[in-house]
Formats: C-alpha cells, sequence, structure tokens
C-alpha cells in the first residue's frame, strides 16, 4: 500500500503568506531610505507577531530588503528595500560606509586640502573657501558642506586656520572680508608639544599613570620606566 | 587659587631639602590645617620637638620669609589676650627654587653688584645694611661698604628689594566688621571677600614711603626710624614690634612682588613674540614700561589705559624700538587689538587709548599648554575633541561630539572617559522620558582643567627633583668604576632633569603666579 503524502502545512497558507509579505515589504518600502524596525512592523495589527520575523527573512533571502545597524541607536536595526539608498541618519552621515567611518577616505582628503594650502604657503598667498569647494567639486564630487566638514576637522586638528581677509599682503587676491584658510604654521606644532609647552615634552605629561604615581610607591619617579627611557641617551 | 595637593606637597619638599624633616614637618601643618599659634603646634608634634624647638623653627621659617605671624582683635568687650598665630606663605616657598631667575632679573637690569646684594638677601631672607656689609667683607674679593650701600638703594628705587613687613599685625575681628555695616546698600559695595592670607598680608604690608624709602638714612632722627610720625595712624596699633633690629636698622628682604611682575611681564612679551611678530613684541614691552608703576597689583587683569604718544615715546627709548616709525607702531597696535578665530585680542582700544589685556594674553599660553598634554597623554583625536568641546563651551552630547571630530561613534565615548577620569572634561547624564539608556554630555570647564594642570605640573616639578636625587645617588655608587664616557652621561642627566624643572617652572607660573 501507497503511504499517502501528508500535504505541505505551508502550501495551505501560502498566499496568505505571500499577502502578509507583501504587506512587510510595502511598510518597509513607505519609509523608503529609513526602512522599518521589527517593533515597527510588529505594530501591525493584521500580521501576526509571530510570523514577522519568518516574512522579513524571507524578504531578505529573496533579496528584496537588506538589513542596516542604526548607528545612533545601538541594538535597533533596520530593514530597507534594495531600491533605496540607506538614510544618513542610521548610517552616522556623509563619511559612513556600512556602519563604519570611513578614516581612510577622511585622511585623504585632509592630505589633499593641506596641500593646496601648502603650494600657496611658498606663494605667500591664503586660499579661499571657494577655490578649496571648487577643487573638491570637480576632484572628489564633495558637496560645499561636506567640504566644510574637512575644513573644520583640519582647523580642530590645529594644522589649518580660517582667517578673514582684509585686502592686504596675501590677502590682496581676495575681496575683503572673505573667509579664507591657510596653515597654521610650525609655531602651532599641529597639536605637538611647541617650544613654549614644557609640560607635555617631559614624561609626567604624556603619563596615563600620573593620578596613580607618589614619592614613595610602586609607580614613582625612581622607578618609572618612562623616566629611564628618557634619561637613556 | 587655594593650594593643590601636590602643591602642599611639594613645598614641603622644597622645605624639607633646605632646612631639613624636622622644619617641613612644622611646616606641613600649617599647610594642611591652616594658621596655628605655636602652642598648638608643639601640641601637634611633641613629643618628637619641644616648646622650644617650634619657636626656634618658627623664627627661622620668618627669617626666610616662609611664615607671617599675626594676630586678631579679640571682640569687644571680651577679656581675652589676643593669640598670636602663624600663617604659611605657600607662593614665598614656591618662590625658594626661582631665585636664580630672580638673580638674572637684576643682573640685566641693573649689574652684578647689585646682584650680589640680591644674592646676600635671598639666601638669608633678610637682612640689614650692616649684616650685608659684614657678608660682603667676609667675602673673597669685598666690594666695600659705599659700593653695597649703592647697589642696596639702586635696588629699593627700582622695588626688587623692600623693608621687612610688619612682624604681628593686628587683624580687626571679621564679625564685628561686618555687623557695623548697616543696610543692603553696604553689603553690595563691600568687595569681593579677601582670604585670611590676603588679610594678613595687606594688614602686614607698610605704606609704599615706608616700604620702599627714598631716602636712605640709618640713624634713629631719619624718617625710616621706626618712630610713629611715619607710620599711618591705621597701622600703628599693627606694629608690636618693630620692623627693625636692636640698633634701630631697617631689615630688608627680596620683593617677590616685583619679580613675579617682571617675569609676568616677559612672559606676556614672549607669548606676543610668538604668536603675532617682532614688532608687536617691542611695542607691547613699551606699554608694559608704560603702565608698570601704575598697576596696584601683581595678578592685574589689564594695564592702565596709554596715549599712542606715550606708547611711541617708549619704543623710541629701545635700541630695536628706534627703527619703528610711528606708522609701523599704530600698525602693530591693530595687529595686537585683533580679534580671530584663532587668537583673541591682546590689546583693547578705546577712545584713542590703548590697554594691554593681560588676561587674554596668559590665556593663549594656558590654552596651548593644556592642549599640548591632551595630544601626548590622549592621542590625536581626543585633542580634536579637546579643542571642539573648547570651543563650544558648553555640554555636548556624545554623537555630536563624534560628528564634529570626524570620530568612530563606537570609540569616542572610551576617549571622552578617559578624559574625564583624569579631570580634563565635565560630564553630565541626561535621562530622557522614552529612552532606555541616559545620554552622555560633555564640557570642557576651564577653572577645573586648570586647576587639575597646575596640580600635575606640580607633581612633575617634584618628580623631577627627586629623580635627580635618585640619580645623584646613582652617580655616587658608580663614581669609582666609572669611565669618564658614563660620567659625561651622568652629568648630561642631571643637566636635562634640572633644565626641564627650570622651564616647567615657567609654566607653573603662567597657571598660578601670573
Amino acid at each position: 500500500m501507497d503511504k499517502r503524502k501528508r500535504p505541505d502545512p505551508k502550501s495551505l497558507g501560502g498566499d496568505i503568506n505571500e499577502q502578509h509579505e507583501k504587506k512587510v515589504l510595502d511598510m518597509i518600502r513607505k519609509n523608503q531610505g529609513m526602512g522599518a524596525t521589527t517593533s515597527e512592523l510588529k505594530s501591525d495589527k493584521t500580521i501576526p507577531p509571530t510570523l514577522i520575523t519568518r516574512l522579513v527573512n524571507s524578504l531578505k533571502k529573496k533579496d528584496l530588503i537588506r538589513e542596516v545597524p542604526n548607528m545612533n541607536n545601538k541594538g535597533y536595526k533596520h530593514f530597507i528595500a534594495m531600491e533605496f539608498q540607506t538614510s544618513k541618519e542610521l548610517t552616522g552621515g556623509d563619511w559612513y560606509t556600512d556602519g563604519s567611518l570611513d578614516l581612510s577616505k577622511i585622511e585623504d582628503l585632509k592630505t589633499k586640502c593641506v596641500m593646496i594650502l601648502e603650494r600657496q604657503r611658498h606663494r605667500h598667498r591664503v586660499v579661499t573657501l571657494d577655490v578649496i569647494c571648487g577643487y573638491f567639486d570637480k576632484q572628489e564630487n564633495l558637496s560645499v558642506d561636506q567640504t566644510k566638514e574637512i575644513l573644520k576637522n583640519l582647523i580642530l586638528d590645529n594644522e589649518i586656520m580660517e582667517v578673514k581677509s582684509n585686502g592686504l599682503n596675501e590677502f590682496a587676491a581676495t575681496r575683503i572680508g572673505e573667509l579664507c584658510y591657510k596653515l597654521a604654521g610650525k609655531n602651532s606644532g599641529n597639536g605637538e608639544a611647541r617650544a613654549g609647552t614644557s609640560f607635555a615634552s617631559m614624561p609626567c605629561g604624556a603619563c596615563p599613570s600620573i593620578g596613580l604615581c607618589s614619592p614613595d610607591g610602586v609607580i614613582s619617579p625612581g622607578t618609572c620606566v618612562y623616566f629611564q627611557k628618557w634619561l637613556d641617551f | 587659587m587655594t593650594t593643590t595637593e601636590y602643591g602642599i606637597v611639594y613645598a614641603v619638599h622644597i622645605i624639607t631639602v633646605q632646612f631639613g624633616s624636622v622644619v617641613s614637618k612644622v611646616c606641613e601643618f600649617l599647610l594642611r590645617r591652616g594658621p596655628l599659634s605655636s602652642r598648638e603646634i608643639s601640641r601637634l608634634v611633641e613629643p618628637d620637638m619641644s616648646y622650644n624647638q617650634v619657636k626656634d623653627i618658627l623664627c627661622l621659617l620668618i627669617q626666610h620669609n616662609c611664615v607671617q605671624a599675626f594676630s586678631i582683635e579679640p571682640p569687644d568687650g571680651s577679656e581675652s589676650k589676643a593669640t598670636v598665630q602663624y600663617i604659611v606663605l605657600c607662593n614665598n616657598i614656591l618662590h625658594r627654587v626661582r631665585y636664580n631667575k630672580f638673580s638674572r632679573i637684576v643682573n640685566e637690569e641693573l649689574d652684578f653688584k647689585c646682584g650680589a646684594v640680591l644674592d646676600g638677601l635671598l639666601s638669608n631672607g633678610r637682612l640689614t645694611l650692616g649684616q650685608l656689609i659684614e657678608r660682603d667683607k667676609d667675602s673673597g674679593k669685598p666690594t666695600g661698604s659705599e659700593e653695597i650701600r649703592e647697589s642696596l638703594q639702586k635696588l629699593v628705587a627700582d622695588r626688587f628689594v623692600e623693608r621687612i613687613p610688619s612682624p604681628e599685625p593686628v587683624l580687626g575681628n571679621k564679625e564685628q566688621e561686618l555687623a557695623k555695616k548697616k543696610g543692603s546698600k553696604a553689603a553690595k559695595i563691600l568687595k569681593e571677600p579677601e582670604t585670611l592670607e590676603e588679610r594678613v598680608l595687606e594688614a602686614a604690608t607698610p605704606v609704599d614711603a615706608i616700604r620702599f624709602p627714598h631716602i636712605f638714612e640709618q640713624d634713629s632722627n631719619s624718617p625710616l626710624a621706626d618712630n610713629d610720625s611715619n607710620i599711618p595712624e591705621g597701622k600703628r596699633k599693627q606694629r608690636d614690634v618693630d620692623s627693625s633690629d636692636h640698633n634701630n636698622e631697617v631689615i630688608w628682604r627680596p620683593n617677590f612682588e616685583e619679580f613675579i611682575r617682571r617675569l609676568r611681564h616677559k612672559a606676556c612679551v614672549e607669548i606676543v613674540k610668538e604668536r603675532r611678530d617682532e614688532g608687536c613684541a617691542i611695542v607691547l614691552k613699551a606699554m608694559l614700561e608704560v603702565g608698570r608703576s601704575h598697576e596696584k597689583k601683581v595678578k592685574t587683569d589689564k594695564s592702565v589705559p596709554m596715549s599712542l604718544s606715550s606708547i611711541y615715546e617708549e619704543v623710541m627709548k629701545t635700541e630695536a624700538g628706534r627703527t619703528l616709525v610711528l606708522e609701523r607702531v599704530e600698525a602693530c597696535l591693530d595687529q595686537l587689538s585683533a580679534t580671530s578665530s584663532y587668537l583673541p585680542a591682546f590689546v583693547i582700544e578705546m577712545d584713542d587709548s590703548y590697554v594691554v589685556d593681560f588676561k587674554s594674553i596668559l590665556s593663549v599660553a594656558q590654552k596651548d599648554e593644556i592642549e599640548a598634554v591632551v595630544m601626548r597623554r590622549y592621542g590625536k583625536e581626543a585633542f580634536r575633541m579637546f579643542r571642539y568641546l573648547s570651543q563650544e563651551g558648553r555640554f555636548v552630547e556624545t554623537n555630536k561630539i563624534a560628528d564634529a571630530a570626524l570620530t568612530e561613534k563606537k570609540d569616542t565615548p572610551q576617549i571622552l572617559l578617559k578624559m574625564w577620569k583624569d579631570g580634563y572634561l565635565h560630564m553630565q547624564k541626561l535621562v530622557v522620558t522614552g529612552s532606555y539608556v541616559p545620554f552622555l554630555l560633555w564640557k570642557v570647564n576651564k577653572l577645573i582643567v586648570t586647576k587639575q594642570m597646575l596640580d600635575e605640573m606640580y607633581h612633575a616639578s617634584l618628580n623631577l627633583s627627586l629623580r635627580l636625587a635618585h640619580e645623584l645617588e646613582l652617580e655616587k655608587e658608580v663614581i669609582l668604576l666609572s669611565s669618564r664616557e658614563r660620567d659625561k652621561k651622568i652629568k648630561a642627566k642631571g643637566l636635562l632633569l634640572s633644565s626641564t624643572r627650570f622651564k616647567l617652572d615657567d609654566a607653573i607660573m603662567i597657571f598660578h603666579d601670573f
């Protein structure tokens, strides 16, 4: 006697599942670059909450959606339809790729910016914001805001400074009041210990354990390895 | 600023090295517990020291200007007598490591003979003219009493040397003084409350005419003699004991205030030279000369207003300044008055007058020093975050800091926490309804950071001194076996340690004394 094949349980509700899947995909597509989180999907009362995970996995397998972590709210994952670019709010900003900061790209842009200013320094000239924005727009496809972010970062590094033109000397080729940039100069030291900064140039200034150091302690000036290295010449 | 923990430890170390641990023990009690009477000190140190030993130590510390005696007037109607208490002058203890800087000023501004007289006062604390002459006679190459007298006169005229203060001033009872003032108006015009040390020093310091006498006679009929006609009425009752010895000779001591003022001015000129140019530095130096005699206190925020003509006149007196025309001086003043995103104005222009902004100039040096430490200790990313927060001047949330500094959001909290643990950042938690995790907000609080830096610099100075002693001990052990090369190496180490301590002291003065 042939054994009767049991009917496939999935095929019985197959149509219903497809409908639920379509509904989930619509909800995700509706929010475009922001997509939807699991809890947002579960808020729809027409779809059984226990099915959501299975439906989402099915859509992922079919390459219709992808999962993206929320950089600003760790622990939350967003599902985004493949047709849409992930929103900056989720990625963390212009400089994030796949959830990570593109440090090499940022450093590369900063180096290029410094080189532009270095070239002009030899001619005793400053560089205007317009010129820098124009260069990065053409060569790197950066927006004005992105270029300004790079410049702000270099200012924070103390490698360049922002100045307003007075129309004289190095500003001769610029309009009075125009925003310009130039290298900070060797005296600024790029944050390194400059000639006048004495504390940073000795071992205690750089020491991460200064709070644990005491005259008779385990870490003391007599036993300090940093002092030993510093005096070992 | 009250003395930090390592400020106290460092001061005690200085006294221990120069006078021994017995003296430093008394000093430490005064530093940690505040003003005490000799009986109170004696009770604290017994049985290690007798009462007479304590009195001798206090006399020694007074001789070297490290301690000042005083008493407080008992309340009206009270039958109790005023008890003499002793207050330690921590600043004067810390000045002891700067004596060669003070000597250099006098050698440069006056001459080496004046320098030799000053050295006598620095090493002995306080001396009369007679004692200075005796000291000169006992030296290998005496210069003669007339030379000594002339040198002392020059030092007093330039305010490098002063008459010693009143030995035991009596302070008015503060509660009674406050009770006498009636009404809210009187309360409003009361100036900022002084510390006890400030009140004691103010009461002890004689008026300028007595402190820096022009006429230099030494007999009892002279204007200098300690009779009542020389002493203003308000201060007469404070003089329980003469500030002269039993021969009625005036007792002199170095005037640390003037040395610190000169060093402050020198530091400001250096800061301007580095950040602007030589021309601006020459103009600033001239402005400081014009305004110096009008400065009421060392740590003055701003100078008196001065005209372009008075500045130019002073500029012309210097060799370097003679090459500057009036237009160049005006251009330098414009540069000094300019504010930019990276430098504040060093000079304020108002109504055709110019005012030096000391606070602004020194803040630039302090900022550089702090940022250099942040860079070396915590790295470049922390440096960017710290500079961003310093510019913002308010609380900022972690992710916003990460965005501004272009650092990984997941790494930013750790970097900020490291700086916070060491006292370089202020942190606050912000709980928001609906959010399980509180937001962390961060800020640079300049006062807290400055105090932290100062404490660490005292600690570092102490470490340099202890390491030098350690190296010298090692040198003694190896000297019999050492080669010439090794000798050179040990000497070079000693030089590096001493010179670093010398330069670090300049940074300490920027944060504490200037």
